[in-house]
């Protein structure tokens, strides 16, 4: 109980010192605000970083990590488009090549990429196109098939009309009811889906959600949709074995297209941990920044409180020797000025939580279209408010620790003479 | 002065000397003496003679350069500041001439400052202020701010702060000095109430009328102690 009365004494304390502090009202705002900031952007930041990792993680299963893929393009972030662009195209023949002489590649596929609208009745969407060899299906990855089945060399060699499709046809065309055996028509052309791929959510790699997929044999894709679009080859290997597959890929890639030595390659060999790197090259640079405006809005908070409280110290100093003179011990005094620095920061800081819960609401209102109607997946919850309060603590007490000294170390003589 | 009162303050042989630099200050002089329970002492003086250094001393406020202060038992003298804080605490009522309130708070609330820093719980707090209150005749202007008090009243309401921790001495550094002589009397009245109730009272003063007042006056010259009757 005499506890509870202390704590009762501690906020009033807190309570008689910002209502002192009135008269710094814009002041102490604007310090706040540091903190507000502050807490926002790291709130924001690390949540955009832990949502990059997932959704990452879940593209890269996608591109896996035991294949090396053979394209025009490297994947990197430093395109260089005047060097690339006049590549020649990849030709499904080096696969020849890569076959006979590759020790460390174990499968090959085409890859033809392009992108068309799919109807079904009156329904229409835009797919993602992938012509393939049969044995792509055990090179699936990140997916399998749920349900149907994949393509066969006899459908292959037919150029049979039949397409693997991705999540949402069943969703968007056929109200969730099993599409197997319907028709869709893809760029005007009637095809029979045989099999379903399972449904996956969102990736943030460019091409890298499976969902708006539509898999069909690289025969059918070359007869019929001629349109733009593009080549690769998905070359299967051990996770293992991926550098040295690499290089080997390069060299017999120079051989089949006939590279003198000491020219460059005119053709790029990619796998998943170049991208990986990539990738956090880019996460490190948003956390870099974003943790740089943290703690610089944090310092400028810190210093910001320390003014207002050197302020408040000088203009509350008759205050200061009238309590020391009624029995305030220099602690007493400490802790007032202490606690009234911390009161100043965790204003801040809770305002700061307050825009973070409002741009939760926000986005979770307004489902962003690219990802397929997901939110970006920033959480709320009382870790955050716990971790903000612990640093608006702490900025309070180290803002706040010179200026209360001060106030706690004056004469009480001198501090009741002063006008 | 008759030897059957009890003794509650001894000042032997007290200095207050600030050094500055160049010159030296002897703001008290080797003064001894000494206050008995029930006294009513004005202290009287020219401008700088020493007398606020003394009340400060007496109020643990400062400590002397030179000197033993006891009071009752205790070695103020050797005192740390939190133990002086304690003493002014429990043992000391403040009353100055510029009334010294807090101006957010109210009366209620400026009298409890002094029960703050003691142990009493919130309950008893309040009584206690409330008491005080009454005491100086206040007990309907508790929740009014000091800038909604007369002269006199922000006063009575600084006595009340005073009194509340029911301390064993009362300092008044020129209680009346702010004052117009109607409040002035009034506030004087007063401590010749509190006087005749048993409290101890001592009070710096500028005037010949207010001293007479009293039942003890001290008069100092240059730190010194002149005259003690
Ligand atoms: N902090 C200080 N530093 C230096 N000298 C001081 C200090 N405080 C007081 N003095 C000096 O000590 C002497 C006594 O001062 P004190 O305030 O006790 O005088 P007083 O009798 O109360 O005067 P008044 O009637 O004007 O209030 C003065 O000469 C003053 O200048
Ligand atoms: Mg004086």
């Amino acid at each position: 109980m005499e506890k509870l009365l202390e704590m009762n004494n501690f906020f009033k304390n807190i309570i008689i010192g910002l209502f002192s502090v009135r008269s710094n009202l814009t002041r102490v705002i604007l310090t706040a605000s540091g903190l507000t900031i502050g807490i926002f952007t790291v709130s924001i930041v690390s949540a955009a970083v832990s949502s990059i990792d997932k959704e990452f993680a879940k593209s890269m299963d996608y591109y896996g990590n035991d294949k090396v893929y053979v394209g025009t393009w490297p994947w990197s972030f430093d395109f260089d488009w005047w060097k690339y662009r006049n590549r020649p195209k990849i030709e499904e023949s080096s696969l020849e090549y890569i076959t006979q002489y590759s020790e460390y590649i174990t499968d090959v596929s085409i890859k033809k990429n392009t992108w068309t609208r799919a109807t079904y009745g009156n329904k229409a969407s835009w797919v993602q196109l992938n012509g393939v060899y049969p044995s792509y299906q055990d090179m699936l990855s990140g997916t399998k098939i749920e349900n149907g089945r994949f393509f066969s060399q006899n459908e292959w060699d037919l150029q049979r009309r039949v397409i693997i499709v991705g999540g949402t046809v069943r969703d968007g065309f056929f109200q969730g009811k099993d599409p197997i055996g319907k028709k869709i028509r893809l760029n005007n052309v009637t095809f029979e889906i045989i099999g379903e791929l399972k449904k996956q959510g969102i990736g943030m790699v460019p091409g890298g959600t499976l969902d708006n997929l539509v898999i069909m044999p690289s025969t059918t894709f070359e007869r019929i949709l001629t349109r733009w679009g593009f080549d690769e080859l998905v070359l299967q290997t051990n996770p293992e074995d991926i550098p040295l597959a690499k290089e080997e890929v390069g060299m017999i890639m120079r051989v089949a297209r006939k590279i003198p030595p000491g020219d460059d390659d005119n053709f790029a060999v990619n796998s998943a941990d170049a991208y990986m790197e990539q990738f956090n090259t880019m996460k490190n640079a948003i956390a870099g920044m974003g943790f740089l405006v943290t703690g610089i809005s944090l310092v400028v908070s810190a210093i910001g409180i320390m003014n207002v409280m050197f302020v408040s110290v000088r203009e509350r100093t008759r205050e200061i020797g009238l309590r020391k003179a009624m029995g305030a011990t220099n602690f007493n005094i400490l802790t007032q000025f202490l606690s009234e620095a911390v009161a100043i920061a965790i204003i801040g800081g809770s305002v700061g939580i307050a825009l973070i819960r409002l741009t939760v609401f926000g986005l979770a209102s307004f489902p962003i279209p690219n990802f397929n109607g997901a939110t970006l997946p920033i959480s709320f919850d009382l870790l955050l408010v716990f971790y903000t309060f612990t640093v608006c603590v702490f900025i309070g007490v180290l803002a706040g620790l010179i200026p209360a000294r001060t106030a706690a170390n004056l004469n009480p003589i001198d501090a009741l003479r002063d006008e | 002065m008759a030897k059957s009162k009890k003794e509650i303050i001894s000042i032997q042989s007290v200095s207050k000397i600030y050094n500055l630099g160049e010159t030296v200050v002897k703001a008290l002089d080797n003064v001894s003496l000494s206050i008995y329970d029930n006294d009513y002492i004005s202290i009287m003086g020219p401008s700088g003679s020493g007398k606020s250094t003394l009340m400060n001393i007496i109020g643990c406020l400062d400590v002397p350069t030179k000197g033993k202060y006891k009071f009752k038992d205790e070695l103020i003298s050797e005192m740390d500041d939190n133990q002086l804080a304690n003493i002014r605490n429990e043992k000391i009522g403040f009353v100055f001439q510029t009334f010294n309130l807090l101006p957010k708070l109210n009366a209620m609330q400026n009298v409890e400052v002094p029960l703050i820093y003691s142990s009493l719980g919130r309950k008893e707090r309040i009584e206690r202020a409330e008491e005080a209150l009454h005491i100086v005749g206040l007990q309907d202007r508790m929740t009014h701010k000091p800038n909604e008090l007369s002269g006199g009243q922000r006063q009575r309401v600084a006595i009340a702060r005073a009194l509340v921790n029911k301390p064993s001495i009362i300092l008044a550094d020129e209680p009346t000095g702010n004052l117009d002589s109607k409040s002035g009397n009034e506030i004087l009245k007063f401590f010749a109430k509190l006087h005749k109730d048993g409290n101890t009272i001592i009070m710096v003063t500028h005037e010949e009328s207010v001293a007479k007042l009293s039942k003890r006056r001290i008069d100092i010259f240059d730190g010194k102690i002149a005259r003690d009757e």
